[in-house]
């Protein structure tokens, strides 16, 4: 493995990464950081500016003069942080269930000997294809029938049914690509397919795994139009219903949904920042072995 | 012999009979979670979404009567339902296209190792992070014509002299709804492309070394044919879901001006929602499903077929 | 320093209760390990205990809410449920609910929130959903004025001339009576108010030596001095984003010159008469031909058109009530002091239209409640409650009694202004099938406004709005 690190930080001779090609990388890395990072820091600027100056015929970017009062606003006066328990505990919820069914089904798909496994794949997919706004009504009456509503469970299943065909999807397609003969060599040893699932494949897939759950717990997280028809109380409201009633009647409290927008975006940011450094990096060195 | 080795260690789309130490109906066992989570939910409207789209429900009136085909002939004659079907069509490929090639880019870039990779992996996802909700208000702010930084910025570095009318003018504002979803979006593909990179052994990398092969070759000669089935699936679902844009258009430009934004999804929205008419809703929301279908078997076909060659 | 106090009786049962769980406990262990005879007497002890404990719990829970009903209310109240899209401001409606139901005990109300205004998309389907069940919940509800023809249509609405007569209905403002009104008969009791008006900035015009614009050639006048002689960025901004706010800008423009969408039948169109062509056709031309409105407003409604005016850039504003306070903030706004407001201007001989908004109170026609529902309403309606609403929620009232009220004059002032404003607002087109219609009239005075082609959009309009309305 340390041949490959040294490929990577010196070309040796013959292959042709130049020098130059460093300055590049960086160049693009720092392109990339401005471009996704940019429009946040604007808000978090905004988020420390008094409403006064928002709305400026200039716009500022660096906030003068500082004010903490839409942080103060949103905990005291909108108890913000009861949409954001809610949303953690529809989020984690859902995502952990979502990656726990998803890749047993994708490892059934892929490694199970299974009649019509492309016709359950396509059914996953077109199923999921129905516009989500023509499902929203009749699911409301079920819901409704059931007195499921105002509850996490309606939200969590539904935001369960939205995630599960990527999570399978992509998971299929991972498990596919890792050869058989790790398998066949575990079976050899005695294992049974379960224990091959849990104690080998899925630590092998650990970079997919984690960015389909990443992607999965951002849309649940980010989900406005379920939660806002089968939520009506602050116990169950989750945080982009909770930024949605920020707006009065016309009134847009622009100050308040950019400090709220900073509060649920930074915790993101800094559990991803912890998460790949751990798992994502360098496990595929390990992994394939010859 | 790398190559060759790797190659025979890919699996071909042919079922192998591999012993499996649980009886018959064990595997089918382990969809049924998956199975009835999405089944649950999805299946009762989906066909009732059909049913209706063959009667004139609408709720605010008691009729209710089965009237074939009429809905959707109806629809085919309304120059409306053509005009947000081109649109949506231009918008999918456009974003797909563009946030599949920055994707690409994105992932190739930090499959590199340099310093300060993990604070670029970090800040890449923010954009998809940031809830929609705020994304669209937030794109509302920034390209407005007066007030908005984009055209500031624009000004003073020169490159436009006059403020743009970003989204007040049907020529832009279609192009304003597709930068938006780019920036909001990409690293959706790029997360999804970054971890299909990492699948390739390094030993490949090596064995490239060894072969005299160049970066550029090394990429599309190696990389890029075992990274399309992941390509092709990512690709596939923001295709789909592309298709069904909503947040975005509904916030930011309402479907207009003089209706050059309207797509698909916020049409069955206003028949569905706001005008109540449940029987054409439907019908226009069947019409979004069959689309898609067809979008979904185009890649559907590529990537049997991107399979079986790898599988070669 | 005082001595604590002996155990109250809470507080002896909790320990007795710990006690009896610690017994519970240790018993259970001693079961499940091996029996030793001499346990017998425990464990028979501790089958009484927790036989005793279940009796009563089981006593308790069924006494205890029977008790609590009895001691709250002589009889059972009645059970009625409410509603109504989120508003708030010092109290919330939840709070005004409270305060009825503590009031008396003979009507319990229990109160359902819906999505905020600002997603009125979103409260009209959830509202429509309750209501096509025809259940009977929500016994009362609150409907956006441009709902009630389509819910007293669809029959969701319970017509309530026999229990208020014309002679209580007097002491409201006659359009929002209107309003309420289909077909004769009415199907809402008015709530709150809201209007469009014209916002100007005193001190330009003080600059100028000019009074506040009657008629648009006056506004279109000053509005063009003030830009070229550079003291104000834009001259008048108004709402023209392809949604909802667009036809009530419509409605102001074309009202203002006599002309009509829909006739008070609700069957004749008449958007493409030349009352309302010349109207639209002054509303492109502020923008293309005489450059006092910036094309940004296509893609604007309210706030986006109201951060200049309160940043202090342009010279007129049309938009509703809620920007005077914005206006008056000096944490909020550049232009303190400095805003006055007045109706908005006409065409010559014409008389000043501004667009009627606000929500109303509505009965369900299923509800098996309906007497409480009515009690309910009344009191909602009535002049303290509206005061209060005022007061603690920034509604203008649509009692012109209350609106002379001085609480009133204390603390909302601005809301004594409006007046002459409220008395002259019309509504939208008054049909059950005003949703369809919006839908049009958004498209295609949208494209009359991009394309210039104004005759030709309007009579697509026209064509489209009768297929709609005929049937």
């Amino acid at each position: 493995m340390s041949r490959i690190q040294d490929f990577r930080q010196k070309p040796p001779q013959g292959f042709m990464f130049p020098s130059w090609d460093r300055v590049l990388i960086y160049l693009c890395a720092l392109f990339i950081v401005c471009w996704s990072v940019g429009p946040f820091l604007w808000q978090m600027s905004t988020s420390i500016q008094p409403d006064r100056e928002l709305m400026s015929p200039t716009p500022h970017f660096f906030p003068y003069p500082i004010t903490f009062e839409h942080f103060v606003n949103i905990f005291v006066g909108k108890s913000f942080h009861r949409y954001v328990i809610n949303s953690v505990i529809v989020t984690i919820t859902t995502t952990f269930i979502c990656l726990l069914f998803g890749s047993i089904a994708a490892f059934a798909l892929a490694r199970l000997d299974i009649r019509g496994r492309l016709g359950i794949l396509g059914f996953i997919l077109g199923v999921s294809m129905f516009p989500q706004i023509a499902i929203v009504a009749p699911l409301y009456v079920l819901a409704s029938n059931f007195g499921w509503l105002d509850t996490y469970r309606i939200l969590i299943l539904i935001y369960l049914a939205l995630g599960l065909p990527l999570v399978v999807w992509v998971l299929f397609g991972y498990f596919r690509s890792i050869p058989q003969t790790i398998d066949e060599a575990a079976r050899i040893d005695g294992a049974r397919p379960m224990t091959i699932f849990f104690r080998i494949i899925l630590p092998m897939s650990l970079p997919a795994v984690v960015t389909t759950g990443l992607l999965c717990f951002i849309a649940a997280w980010n989900e406005f139009m379920f939660a806002l028809a089968f939520t009506s109380d602050i116990n169950h409201q989750t945080v982009p219903v909770g930024i949605a009633n920020f707006t009065g009647v016309h009134y847009v409290p622009w100050g308040d949904i950019a400090a709220a927008s900073v509060v649920v975006t930074l915790p993101l940011v800094i559990m991803v920042l912890i998460f790949q450094q751990h798992i994502i990096s360098g496990l595929t060195g390990g992994a394939v072995k010859e | 012999m790398a190559i060759a080795e790797v190659q025979s260690q890919e699996t071909t789309l042919k079922p192998r009979n591999i012993r499996v130490n649980l009886p018959r109906p064990g595997p089918l066992v382990l969809l049924v979670p998956a199975l009835a989570s999405i089944g649950a939910v999805s299946i009762y409207p989906v066909l009732l979404g059909l049913w209706l789209s063959f009667r004139d429900t609408t709720l605010a009136s008691p009729t209710d009567a089965f009237i074939g085909l009429d809905n959707y002939f109806q629809l085919f004659s309304d120059s409306q339902f053509w005009n947000a079907w081109i649109h949506t069509i231009q918008f999918t490929t456009a974003s797909t296209l563009v946030e599949t090639l920055l994707g690409l880019m994105i992932a190739l870039i930090l499959s590199e190792r340099f310093r300060g990779r993990g604070i670029v992996r970090a800040a890449m996802l923010v954009p998809w992070a940031i809830p929609t909700v705020v994304t669209s208000k937030m794109f509302g702010w920034l390209f407005d014509g007066q007030n908005g930084i984009v055209n500031y910025l624009l000004r003073s570095v020169g490159l436009i002299q006059h403020n743009v009318d970003w989204y007040g003018s049907p020529d832009f504002a279609l192009i304003t709804i597709v930068i938006a979803d780019v920036w909001k979006t990409t690293p959706f593909m790029g997360l999804l492309l970054l971890a299909g990179l990492q699948t390739i052994p390094d030993s490949l990398a090596e064995a490239s070394v060894i072969d005299g092969a160049n970066a550029w070759q090394h990429f599309w000669h190696i990389r890029l044919p075992l990274l399309t089935p992941t390509l092709l699936i990512a690709s596939m679902f923001r295709a789909l879901d592309a298709f069904r844009i909503f947040d975005l258009v509904y916030v930011l430009t309402g479907g207009g001006p003089a209706d050059s934004t309207e797509v698909l999804s916020t049409l069955t929205y206003k028949h569905l929602f706001s005008a109540l008419q449940f029987g054409y809703g439907s019908a226009l929301a069947t019409i979004m499903f069959i689309t898609e279908i067809v979008i979904a078997v185009v890649f559907g076909v590529f990537l049997l077929r991107k399979m079986r060659e790898v599988g070669q | 320093m005082h001595k604590t106090a002996p155990h109250s009786k809470a507080q002896q049962s909790s320990t007795r209760q710990r006690a009896l769980n610690q017994d519970v406990r240790s018993d259970k262990e001693e079961i499940s390990t091996n029996l030793k005879p001499e346990d017998g007497i425990h464990r028979r002890d501790f089958i009484k205990r927790t036989g005793l404990a279940l009796a009563g719990v089981t006593a308790a829970s069924t006494f205890l809410p029977s008790v609590r009903r009895a001691m709250a209310a002589g009889t059972n109240p009645t059970e009625i449920t409410f509603s109504s899209a989120k508003f708030y401001g010092k109290e919330t409606i939840a709070e005004v609910v409270d305060a009825y139901n503590s009031s008396q005990s003979k009507i319990h109300v229990t109160y359902k929130e819906l999505p905020p205004p600002s997603s009125s998309t979103e409260v009209h389907q959830g509202l429509v959903q309750q209501l096509a069940r025809r259940n009977g919940d929500p016994d009362v509800f609150t409907q956006d004025i441009i709902w009630i023809a389509e819910f007293a249509a669809a029959k969701w609405a319970l017509p309530l001339d026999d229990h208020f007569n014309a002679e209580a209905m007097k002491e409201y403002f006659p359009g929002v009576v209107q309003a309420c009104t289909w077909q004769g008969k009415l199907t809402a009791l008015p709530w709150f108010i809201d209007s469009g008006m014209l916002y100007y900035r005193k001190d330009l015009l003080d600059g100028l030596g000019a009074k506040a614009p009657e008629t648009w050639g006056e506004l279109i006048d000053s509005a063009k001095k003030l830009t070229s002689a550079g003291k104000a960025k834009f001259g008048f901004l108004w709402q023209a984003k392809q949604a909802e706010v667009l036809v009530c800008d419509l409605v102001s423009f074309v009202g203002s010159n006599g002309g009509s969408i829909l006739g008070p039948d609700g069957k004749t169109v008449s958007i493409a008469d030349d009352a309302a062509v010349e109207a639209v056709q002054l509303m492109h031309d502020l923008i293309k031909k005489y450059q006092i409105t910036p094309e940004d407003v296509l893609s604007w409604d309210e706030e986006p058109s109201r951060g200049p005016f309160t940043g202090g850039e342009a010279a007129f504003l049309r938009n509703w009530s809620y920007v005077w306070k914005i206006a008056q903030d000096k944490a909020n706004s550049s232009v303190v002091d400095k805003v006055g407001v007045v109706p908005l201007p006409h065409f010559p001989n014409k008389k000043s239209a501004a667009c009627l908004g606000g929500y109303q109170y509505g009965v369900n026609a299923s509800s098996k409640n309906k007497e409480a529902a009515i009690e309910f309403v009344r009191w909602m309606s009535s002049p303290e409650t509206q005061l209060r609403f005022a007061t603690q929620v920034g509604l203008c009232p649509t009692r012109s009694a209350v609106l002379d009220d001085p609480k009133i004059a204390q603390e909302q002032p601005f809301m004594q202004q409006l007046k002459s404003v409220f008395i002259g607002a019309i509504g939208r087109p008054v049909t059950p099938k005003y949703p369809q219609v919006t839908l049009v009239l958004q498209s295609e005075v949208s494209r009359a406004l991009t394309s210039g082609n104004v005759k030709a959009a309007l009579q697509t309009a026209k064509d489209k709005i009768q297929a709609i309305v005929k049937t």
